[in-house]
């Protein structure tokens, strides 16, 4: 019995010792693999904002972009962020002046989130690769699986994400930017009526993985072509 | 024809019982294989020339079980003075190790004692100390502690599956916490953000391995031995759930691994909690199983723990105590007011009362004088006697009884060969019934998770191990229960047939009587003398064992005639006697012999009927072929009797009286306790036909008796009841034993036999429920019409709970009271 106890004990640190590691987040490890992806199918579409200090990927439409930072010491207030046209929510009925303090800047509209204060440092150079892994090595609580729609997604927190395809090649809205539209409709937006934007129910799940419908508005977009 | 009672281990339900039987009586010359699954012993009767125990314990190995081998060896601590080194300790270990019957002896000098393990039929313990003083060494008082092989195995047993339900638990409440709590919304189950499902679902995969791992292995014996029994086609319970669980974690495994590959909704198709839970419920129910199957067996072990340890020997004038294997037949026993007698014996000397509860159940304590009997384990209330053992060891009475309580504790009932016969084919068939829900549900367009719980769930909702438990546990404690109360009943098949009977017939002398009749009138013609009559009657009856001429001893005893020597004696069964006294022919007996030998009785039949008539049992006395007179002898009732009767007659049974005394005799003694059939006049040898009788009226006769002559009757009877104060034949020949004189023990065996029953198929109606129920939800017939699915973890607990209240609603038995 004291054998039987032993081994018991043993396997079970064991396995606790393989669940601590890092390795074994495939999550993260599977969206570095898809986020290399969107970025290789989205071509020149990937920039540097140097003004920013970080990193742009634009929309096929150029109607939003997402942009993160190379290092949060040196970006301000939102250090991974959405970036849309004003125009076509004020055209569904945006007053701007409703909207929360800082959410408008010139003709945009920007949601994000200040993930820290953090003085990024790479091995080589910083790529917009390498900056997306800093997101999953130091912020992956930010990091989503969304099972619905196979997406994995950067959560920019108040329900705004971007979202990419797990695998381009399976699912047809291989990237996507998602906005809470309850800020807007606050601001006198009719949600329906937002061009270049789809007002929808997803399902996903809350804090406790607990499957629930909520509303978006979504930019999809299929970068391969292939669905 | 040999008959033996093996012990056997590795038995987890009524399948197991059934297979094990069923290699056994394979073996040629084997005439009879039962398997108590309660009492894990199996019996079997073979002829010695064709089978033998070695080959029925290869039998047994072969079909995956194994043989409890019976310690016989004794193993005594005993302190040793005078060993200043090594080499003293040395010097004893050598002496002892030489002695023959010694298996194992260790010396310590530490603690300056010797352990010894010895064969007590081989050696007694005067000898190995004998074997110390010899080498120069003294061996002090003796600890002796003999080993309860079967105590402590069930003990270590019960202590293993407890540690192994905690080790379950511990690893089981988390499992199910981290795989339950994502999905209780009504309430904030918090988890850890390292392994939360939806973030990191490997992590959440491999946590619930390493916590479903040690839970395994707490319960691989249910599949090294499931599995092996699967392999050699005959599943068991642990089949069952080593397919269950097994099917589980396969999946979930796969999952994991989809898991791994990123597949992440995987995550929810785990089911490693519902392998865990069900492995640490089913491990649950099996501790308090075995506790409770303790329980049953609490009435034996009582008897077991009534005899002393050691008795007080007179040998050479000297008290020396010694323990109680030792005592030998002959020897001289001192017992001292408080004491327990250690064995069997007559006393010599002193006087005394000595309450034999214990044997009889009687509060009172009985007188003892010089000739009296005494019984071990009963205790010496007040006096000091010496007494000569004349039964020791296995041959005590005591002994005698708790053999009989464990033979019956291990037989079967009738109705246990139905729910055996079930138990035996259920498990293919619960196997196949799950292969037909799965393959029914999956290929309806079901997913292979959901067909896969439905699989799981049907095996193990259905495991019969209630089913084989329900008939054994009630039996043990029915038969226990009624050796507390002074009622043996030697087996299942006696404790069932009695709840079904309909008519008793009581046998008159000795049993509705004291049995001690009294000479009360003296009649006699012709001009002989009273004292003449009596003195030739009981020279006579001298040598009679018969109650009615052991009174007329008494009588001319009491009158200090004295007995004339007789030159010829003939018993006539059902007669009388026929003597030659002075050289005359004297005949002794009823009204039979009498009209046989064409004797006149005319001249005394008024006074012979009035006798008759005040109950008492005239017997004629002839000399050389002329009436001389009668000597009327008259019998006690006992004070129970008509309360007994009475107490019968209210449940509904009709009671009989049979006896071989004239009618008119036989009906006073029957209206003075309220029987209204009377079977008189009936030869010994009749007595079977008359019972037979009865049956032919298609009645169920239980036959109560004590002497010889009732002996053919108790056998032909479907219950024969013999009263503790009779003859070892009556008792042998009997079906139950009632240990004191008292009738009212009939309603009570009969009462205890119809708890039983009742409580036999309250819990057969469980164990089928559970299964016959339990099945067809479990493969989701209350979802096919809108319902919920059961889940596995509930199916393993309504299965393991299944065993826990059939053997608790047969410990409820416990609280059976005897009529007084």
């Amino acid at each position: 019995m004291k054998k039987k106890l032993l081994l018991t004990a043993f396997s079970f640190l064991v396995l606790l010792g393989f669940t601590a590691c890092n390795k074994l987040d495939v999550i993260g490890d599977k969206s570095i693999i898809s986020f290399d992806a969107v970025i290789k199918a989205s071509g020149n579409q990937v920039t540097e904002d140097s003004g920013f200090g970080g990193w742009s990927l634009e929309a096929p439409d150029k109607t939003a972009r997402l942009v993160w930072s190379k290092d949060y010491s040196k970006t301000s207030s939102l250090d991974v962020f959405i970036e849309t046209d004003v125009q076509p929510f004020i055209d569904a009925g945006l007053d701007t002046s409703k909207l929360p303090e800082g959410m408008l800047l010139g003709d945009k509209i920007v949601v994000g989130t200040d993930m820290g204060n953090d003085t990024l440092t790479y091995d080589g150079d910083a790529t917009p690769l390498a900056s997306y892994k800093q997101i999953v090595n130091l912020y992956r609580g930010n990091l989503k699986y969304h099972a619905t729609l196979d997406h994995f997604g950067i959560d920019m927190t108040n329900g705004n994400m971007f979202e990419w395809a797990k695998n381009m090649a399976t699912n047809d809205k291989d990237m996507v930017f998602v906005l809470n539209p309850q800020v807007f409709i606050d601001a006198g937006v009719d949600p329906n009526k937002v061009n270049g934007w789809v007002f929808a129910k997803v399902e996903t799940m809350d804090a406790k993985g607990k499957k629930i419908q909520v509303d978006k508005l979504l930019k999809p977009f299929d970068l391969d072509g292939k669905n | 024809m040999s008959k033996e009672t093996i012990k056997i281990s590795g038995m987890t339900c009524a399948a197991c019982a059934q297979r094990v039987q069923k290699a056994v009586a394979k073996i040629e010359g084997v005439e009879n294989a039962t398997v108590n699954f309660a009492t894990e012993k199996l019996s079997v009767e073979f002829n010695e020339q064709q089978a033998s125990i070695p080959a029925i314990r290869d039998a047994v190995e072969k079909a995956g079980y194994g043989v409890i081998e019976d310690n016989k060896l004794n193993n005594v601590t005993m302190p040793i003075g005078g060993m200043t080194c090594a080499a003293c300790a040395q010097r004893v270990e050598k002496a002892i190790d030489k002695l023959p019957g010694v298996a194992k002896v260790s010396v310590n000098l530490a603690t300056e004692k010797a352990t010894v393990e010895y064969d007590p039929q081989q050696i007694k313990l005067s000898a190995i100390k004998q074997s110390i003083e010899k080498v120069g060494y003294k061996a002090l008082e003796i600890d002796k502690n003999t080993v309860d092989e079967d105590r402590i195995r069930k003990e270590k047993e019960i202590k293993t599956l407890w540690t192994k339900f905690i080790i379950s638990t511990i690893f089981g409440l988390p499992l199910l916490y981290f795989a339950m709590a994502p999905m209780v919304s009504w309430w904030p189950f918090p988890i850890p953000m390292a392994v939360s499902p939806m973030s990191y679902p490997f992590r959440y995969a491999l946590l619930q391995v390493s916590l479903v791992t040690p839970i395994i292995i707490a319960g691989y014996k249910f599949y090294t031995v499931g599995f092996k029994a699967l392999l050699q086609r005959s599943p068991n319970m642990d089949s069952l759930v080593a397919i269950g669980t097994t099917a589980a974690i396969l999946f979930s495994i796969y999952n994991t691994f989809e898991i791994f590959n990123g597949n992440f909704m995987a995550v929810e198709s785990l089911y490693y909690e519902t392998a865990g839970v069900i492995i640490a419920l089913i491990l649950l129910g099996k501790s308090l199983e075995a506790v409770s199957k303790g329980k049953t067996s609490e009435a034996i072990k009582k008897l077991m723990g009534l005899a002393p340890k050691t008795a007080t020997v007179i040998e050479n004038g000297k008290e020396i105590e010694v323990p109680i294997d030792e005592v030998e037949i002959d020897n001289i026993i001192l017992v001292k007011p408080g004491e327990k007698i250690p064995v069997d014996g007559v006393v010599l000397e002193g006087n005394t009362s000595i309450d034999e509860a214990m044997l009889t159940g009687e509060s009172m304590p009985v007188d003892k004088k010089a000739g009296d009997k005494v019984y071990a384990a009963s205790i010496n209330k007040n006096g000091m006697i010496k007494f000569k053992a004349t039964k020791v060891g296995s041959d005590t009475a005591l002994a005698q009884i708790i053999k009989l309580v464990e033979d019956a504790q291990g037989s079967k009932a009738p109705i246990a060969q139905m729910a055996d016969i079930v138990s035996g084919y259920f498990v293919p068939i619960v196997c196949t019934l799950a292969i037909i829900a799965f393959l029914a549900w999956f290929l309806t367009g079901q997913s292979l998770a959901f067909s896969l719980t439905i699989f799981i769930s049907v095996i193990v909702i259905a495991c019969p191990c209630a089913l084989g438990l329900a008939t054994p546990t009630a039996i043990m404690v029915g038969t226990g229960k009624g050796a507390e109360n002074g009622i043996l009943i030697k087996g299942g098949e006696a404790l069932e047939t009695t709840h079904k009977i309909n008519t008793i017939v009581f046998d008159k002398t000795g049993t509705i009587t004291e049995g001690k009749p009294e000479v009360t009138d003296i009649i006699t013609i012709s001009g002989i003398l009273q004292e003449y009559l009596l003195q030739i009657a009981a020279s006579g009856e001298k040598g009679s064992e018969h109650p009615l001429g052991e009174a007329i001893v008494r009588g001319a005893e009491k009158e200090h005639l004295e007995f004339k020597k007789v030159e010829h004696f003939e018993a006539i069964p059902g007669h009388g006697i026929e003597v030659v006294i002075d050289e005359k022919i004297v005949l002794i007996g009823n009204k039979k012999l009498m009209d046989n030998r064409g004797i006149p009785l005319e001249e005394l039949k008024n006074k012979s009927d009035q006798l008759a008539g005040e109950g008492k049992t005239p017997m004629y006395i002839a000399i050389d072929n002329k009436l001389a007179g009668i000597i009327a002898v008259a019998d006690i009732v006992k004070e129970s009797s008509a309360k007994a009767i009475a107490k019968l007659r209210s449940m509904g049974i009709e009671v009989a009286m049979i006896t071989g005394d004239n009618r008119k005799t036989a009906e006073a003694i029957a209206k003075q306790v309220g029987i209204n059939r009377v079977l008189s006049e009936v030869l010994p040898q009749d007595k079977s036909n008359e019972v037979k009788k009865l049956q032919a009226e298609g009645k169920k006769v239980c036959m109560v008796g004590d002497g010889i002559n009732d002996a053919p009757a108790l056998v032909q009877a479907d219950i024969g009841i013999a009263i503790g104060s009779g003859t070892d034949i009556a008792m042998e020949s009997a079906d139950i034993v009632l240990m004191k004189s008292d009738l009212m023990d009939v309603p009570t065996a009969i009462k205890l036999s119809k708890s039983t029953i009742r409580n036999i198929k309250q819990n057969l109606f469980w164990a089928f429920g559970y299964n016959v129920a339990g099945i067809p939800i479990a493969a989701g017939i209350l979802y096919l019409f809108g319902g919920p699915l059961l889940n596995p973890i509930f199916a393993a607990a309504a299965m393991a709970f299944s065993s826990v209240s059939v053997v608790t609603n047969a410990l409820r038995l416990k609280r059976f009271k005897a009529y007084h």
